[in-house]
């Protein structure tokens, strides 16, 4: 049962189109091709898609533009990109925007079939009705691939489980333990040691961020200036306590040990954004930029 | 290279460009653009320039004229007035507080002119990205000097008899680990840096890191040619973004054009070096937990001996030196011992950096050459308190390791044994101002629980003594103190660095002892009195409206968050002791002084015991 899915395809060369038609209806899967981001988007304000293949390097509008698009017009819709530059930084922003999977251009009718197959199967199971209990959420395999790819790369260097666990964290957010025994396969050590360093370290986290990561500083000068006072106003505005995530998940509230922004005390830092000389009246209009 | 009239050095720090660099850089550009100024007068940024607290800052270069709080709106303004009919624009120079003149040359403003710059030589002066604005400093003449014309020998002996000591903290004679290092025998040595600046209200690492890189880099260049070492690793923290890019960058330039890699200055000599990021854990400070760490383990320390010079990283000969002594290394080797010992005193030669913050006028990085008076620092660098009607409580020197120095002792010089003396330590340079508002019994806990948090858990009496003393401050700040808790706490403190395994729980215990010895009657006024007279522990005071001094402005009660404070115009307030939460709200709004702190004891009676 394919046919109740509807895929659309987005690249500026007809060919790339042509051809994934003809596979992927071969297989009975519904198909539509565009040449440009701009039809995609005119398209689908129309009528909703289940997946989107689409190309990074588009003129006008890229693949990325279109992506965020979706992500947020179009939150149900799956997508993969097709890419012949599968560099580290493109994927790295695609993932971000929490894409299924990629396809290396160019690529043989198994490749693309494989990749469908698996993106089919994770948004079936993604629009299956949820169980009472809370389901464990399954990374999408681009994650898992980029993760083994990481792991390989590192994989002949002693040492290496620091930087392979922070990159990690990098692409999937947050080291759940799947991803941790994961690890620990591929550079041959134990689950309880690759435990050992996520639990000891206090940059790793074994639960996901918000959108909007919050970092307050506890350094001695933010001390001094009392951030105690801009700590509690964010507890009571958005009623998460540290190292909790908001109900809509949009904020996560840590505390960190001095940021080295003395200068600027008391300091708080969202996402990758500084905000000094903190009181806790600049607390809701600081929120609201983000809302 | 292009020609250019004027140089605009403006800093980049995280400060400023937190305070709005990129807007003001950008409101900049355009108005010299629009006056056709842009060919000749070119915008630089630069590291940290040292006084955030008046960012964004500038300096025009050659003049040597300093802005400070420069906005976009001003920004027409400035150019209008310097550029285009060469006068200074004086809204934006500093000003002496009382005086009320400014003054242009940043030469002459106090907290510069007090300040001795080796280690921060390049601060805001190079773009720390260009590998070329480094080199036209002076930059790798040293190397190259150590690598072409000195045996390993020489140079050990050179720095060795500079008198350098590590800047991380405890002080130890840096030619002499070289020494050690370069005696052991091994196939492989590792020449390592220290960038896990964790001490909280210490930043002159990063600001190295961030503004002067190669610096670094160089140090490390010349002290694996000491030691015999062709690998070398930087461990940084990962919440130092920027550090790491620039310090990639240079790097990268270094490998580029022949200065890292294979046969370095044609010396046949080879050093390779790499960027390691740590992953927070105050521990890994230390030396032998940060070895740990880029082993990829938990960072724990180990005993010592063996020590590191003989069996570090991966079991191999290995120095670890701070980013600041690293920074002091090429100088040293470019101008001799002699003149490095020209400042500072015989046991603490040079200089030394040091991050000044809290209740501070002038907050920001200083170097001044060791010996100076702490008041020196404090009253003519610093401009004293923020708050000038408050007084000077006590100055936080060394971070979770170290002490409290109190206003008696104010005089002393600042070197490494005089600090040592008052019971803080010198640390890695972190200078926490604390004004009359601050409650020293909490201060000394806020440091417990930094420790009692970061211990590693492997030793107990670090694990488990840093806990038990942290529960009985909070006792005593909650008011649940007894009598004798001040000499059980003192006992425990001497237990716990007798027996701890590293230098964390052997120095956990310093913020207590010297609160304890200097502010003993703080102590003993929250146990016995529950009267904390600084009225921070909530538990522990009342708010009372002193009717002699209140001018009835209603400026508290508007501001109570309870409705507790009761009066009209030109009768004096009142505080309904029944409402109040102690939140202080009233306290820091009155601006007359009005408001007095007292023990807690009267909240229970009907009538404030205050007149």
């Amino acid at each position: 049962m394919v046919d109740d899915l509807k895929i659309l395809v987005v690249d500026d060369e007809p060919i790339i189109i042509r051809s994934c038609e003809s596979i992927l209806k071969s297989e009975g899967y519904n198909v539509q091709g565009l040449l440009s981001a701009k039809d995609a988007i005119l398209r689908m304000e129309q009528q909703p898609f289940d997946l989107v293949f689409t190309d990074l390097k588009m003129p006008e509008v890229d693949g990325i533009t279109l992506i965020r698009w979706i992500r947020q017009k179009r939150p149900d819709t799956g997508v993969v990109i097709i890419t012949g530059y599968p560099s580290q930084d493109t994927i790295k922003d695609a993932l971000e925007l929490g894409i299924i999977d990629y396809v290396p251009k160019p690529f043989t009718p198994t490749v693309l079939l494989d990749v469908t197959q698996r993106a089919v199967s994770w948004i079936r199971e993604k629009k299956a009705p949820l169980e009472p209990k809370e389901k464990k959420e399954e990374l999408p395999p681009s994650m898992l691939q980029e993760i083994d790819r990481v792991i390989s790369q590192y994989r002949s260097k002693p040492g290496s489980s620091i930087p392979v666990l922070q990159r990690c964290q990098q692409i999937v957010g947050y080291l759940p333990p799947e991803v941790q025994k994961r690890i620990a396969k591929g550079l041959n050590m134990t689950p309880a040691e690759i435990h050992g360093i996520v639990s000891f370290y206090s940059f790793f986290t074994m639960k996901p961020r918000g959108d909007h990561n919050i970092r307050i500083c506890l350094g001695t000068a933010c001390y001094v200036k009392r951030v105690e006072e801009v700590l509690n106003r964010i507890k009571e505005d958005l009623k998460i306590d540290v190292g909790e995530v908001t109900e809509d998940k949009k904020f996560s509230l840590e505390t960190v040990r001095c940021l080295g922004a003395c200068g600027l005390a008391p300091v708080m830092v969202i996402d990758e954004e500084t905000y000094g000389a903190m009181n806790p009246k600049k607390v809701p209009d600081i929120l609201k930029e983000y809302a | 290279m292009e020609k250019v009239r004027t140089n605009l050095l403006m800093c980049a720090g995280t400060g400023c460009v937190a305070s709005g660099t990129p807007k003001v850089r950008a409101a900049l550009q355009e108005e010299l653009e629009k006056r056709g100024l842009a060919d000749e007068i070119k915008i630089v940024l630069t590291g940290c320039n040292g006084f955030c607290a008046e960012g964004p800052v500038m300096l025009v270069y050659p003049e040597g004229i300093f802005y400070q709080k420069m906005t976009v709106d001003e920004m027409p303004k400035l150019v209008e007035e310097h550029f285009l009919k060469g006068r200074p624009y004086e809204k934006l120079l500093y000003k002496e507080p009382e005086k009320k003149h400014a003054i242009p040359a940043m030469n002459e403003i106090p907290f510069f002119k007090h300040q001795v710059l080796r280690v921060l030589r390049n601060k805001g002066m190079i773009d720390p990205d260009s590998l070329e604005e480094y080199i036209a400093r002076d930059g790798y003449m040293a190397a190259a000097k150590a690598l072409t014309e000195m045996t390993p020998a020489d140079i050990i002996k050179v720095v060795k008899d500079s008198g350098l000591r590590g800047r991380g903290g405890a002080g130890f004679p840096t030619g002499l680990k070289w020494e050690f290092a370069s005696k052991s025998v091994a196939d492989q040595k590792y020449m390592l840096c220290n960038g896990d600046e964790g001490d909280p209200g210490a930043f002159m690492d990063r600001s190295v890191m961030e503004a002067d890189p190669h610096s670094v880099i160089e140090g490390m260049i010349i002290g694996a040619r000491a030691i015999g070492s062709s690998k070398g690793v930087i461990y940084v923290r990962a919440e130092y973004p920027l550090a790491v890019k620039r310090l990639q960058k240079a790097i990268n330039d270094c490998h580029e054009k022949g200065l890292l890699g294979e046969d370095i200055f044609g010396s046949g000599f080879a050093f390779d070096l790499e960027i390691y990021l740590g992953a927070g854990a105050f521990v890994c400070g230390e030396e032998t937990a940060l070895m740990r760490s880029i082993e990829g383990k938990r960072g724990m320390p180990r005993p010592r001996p063996p020590f590191p010079a003989h069996k570090g990283l991966w079991d191999k000969p290995s120095v670890l030196n701070n980013v600041e002594t690293l920074a002091q290394i090429s100088p040293i080797i470019l101008h001799g011992a002699e003149w490095y010992r020209t400042l500072g005193t015989e046991k603490s030669a040079g200089t030394k950096v040091f991050a000044l913050t809290g209740d501070i006028k002038n907050v920001g990085l200083v170097e001044v050459p060791m010996g100076i008076p702490l008041k020196t620092i404090i009253y003519d660098i610093g401009g004293g308190m923020k708050n000038k009607k408050k007084k000077f409580k006590s100055v936080q020197m060394g971070g979770p390791s170290g002490g409290c120095i109190p206003m008696g002792l104010i005089e002393i010089p600042v070197t490494y044994e005089d600090v040592v003396k008052t019971g803080a330590i010198m640390g890695s340079g972190g200078m926490v101002v604390m004004d009359e508002d601050t409650c020293m019994v909490s201060t000394a806990k806020f440091f417990l629980e930094f420790t009692a948090d970061e211990s590693c858990g492997k030793c107990t009496p670090c694990r488990i003594g840093t806990r038990v003393m942290l529960d009985m401050l909070t006792d005593i700040c909650e008011g649940k103190g007894k009598d004798g808790d001040i000499e059980i706490l003192e006992d425990f403190s001497r237990d716990v660095i007798a027996t701890s395994l590293c230098g964390l729980g052997q120095t956990a215990p310093n913020p207590v002892l010297s609160t304890i010895r200097y502010f003993r009657d703080e102590y003993e006024s929250h146990i016995k009195d529950h009267w904390c007279k600084a009225g921070i522990c909530r538990n522990l005071c009342s708010f009372h409206i002193n009717e002699e001094l209140c001018k009835a402005c209603g400026a508290c009660l508007r501001a109570c968050p309870q409705k507790a404070i009761v009066g009209e115009k030109k009768v004096p307030h009142r505080i309904i002791q029944e409402l109040c939460i102690q939140c202080r709200t009233c306290y820091d709004t009155c601006k007359f002084g009005s408001i007095e702190i007292g023990p807690a004891a009267v909240k229970e009676k009907k009538e404030p015991a205050m007149k």
